[in-house]
């Protein structure tokens, strides 16, 4: 074979073997894993509350984006849907009824959940996306291993 | 804690309540979008749009954290938020308006009815007069609004690169969808 020919050959299976991983890398790549995620802070569900009822600008950059476990006392664990489980801590009271954290947790969290009601402590971790106004909300949560007490 | 009395009374600041008002009000709604675009199509999913209705003014409202979306792809997820609609900056998005003919409606008797809602929707601080139809579905316990709408990213300043034009379109369609409760 000629010398160019292999040099062509090589380009081609170079271009595709980059096409193929960019694809599985980078445009297909997989959502985090955030039941396994390290956590980048940890507090209380009181203290994540507070932060954002008294300075939502510095709290949305110290908290938005970032995977949280907090702990608190559970004041109630609702199902909103069929394939949705959301443990709540409130802290104040307000136009919407209770206010503080709501913790939507992964589906394979919704049976361990769901056995829990008002009053048990528990240690969630979940990634931070926003406060609505009543609510910090925490995403794709789950339950830190030996953490129920 | 004067941060968030501003923000509580920008969302409801229009409700007027009084003692005979009732409000309907949920913290799960749902807001989709759907993008058709000649190289893919593009559907994010939020869960976690809070929102009220007061059955007495009309007054609807509905707020959402933009990083709540979820999309099928993580890289669509990341270039969402950070090169869109810049959700570290601008984190959420809200809608203010009024369900006109409100006073029409009889909330004791189940059944479904088209409805016209107008109002103020934010994006990126950037705040839009919209006036579009929907549907409320009355039943015994609950009520559940639905809407359907088309907005411009450009009208909110989400600038699309011109290397992804042939990937978003320039108009997506979006899906309101929220079962209200008495609150």
């Amino acid at each position: 074979m000629k010398t160019w020919k292999i040099i062509l050959l090589i380009i081609v299976a170079g271009g595709l073997l980059a096409a193929i991983l960019g694809y599985v890398f980078v445009y297909n790549k997989a959502h985090r894993d955030y039941e396994r995620a390290r956590p980048d802070m940890a507090l209380s569900a009181s203290e994540l509350y507070q932060a954002f009822a008294i300075n939502e600008k510095e709290a949305e950059e110290t908290f938005i984006n970032k995977v949280l476990l907090i702990d608190g006392t559970l004041a109630g664990v609702e199902q909103p849907a069929d394939d949705m489980v959301v443990l709540s801590f409130v802290f104040a009271e307000g136009f919407f009824g209770g206010e503080g954290v709501r913790c939507t947790m992964l589906p394979s969290q919704h049976d361990r959940a769901l056995q829990l009601s008002a009053g048990d402590q528990v240690v969630v971790k979940g990634l931070c996306t926003g406060f609505t106004g009543t609510d910090v909300i925490l995403e794709h949560a789950s339950f830190e291993s030996e953490t129920i007490r | 804690m004067k941060n968030r009395a501003i923000l509580v009374a920008c969302l409801l600041a229009c409700m007027h309540l009084s003692a005979s008002s009732q409000v309907y009000l949920t913290r799960n709604g749902t807001i989709r979008f759907f993008s058709e675009a000649p190289l893919e199509n593009i559907e994010a999913l939020n869960r976690q749009v809070m929102s009220a209705l007061n059955t007495e003014t009309g007054e609807f409202v509905f707020r959402l954290p933009m990083r709540s979306f979820a999309f099928d792809k993580a890289l669509m997820q990341e270039h969402f938020n950070d090169n869109f609609v810049e959700s570290h900056k601008y984190p959420n998005a809200t809608f203010q308006g009024v369900m006109e003919g409100i006073g029409d409606i009889d909330f004791d008797r189940p059944g479904e009815i088209s409805v016209v809602v107008e109002g103020e929707l934010t994006i990126k601080d950037v705040s839009k007069n919209i006036r579009e139809s929907g549907t409320l579905h009355i039943h015994e316990d609950h009520l559940h609004a639905s809407a359907e709408f088309i907005i411009a990213p450009e009208d909110y300043n989400i600038r699309i690169p011109t290397r992804y034009a042939r990937n978003i379109a320039r108009e997506i369609e979006v899906f309101v969808d929220v079962n209200l409760r008495p609150q």
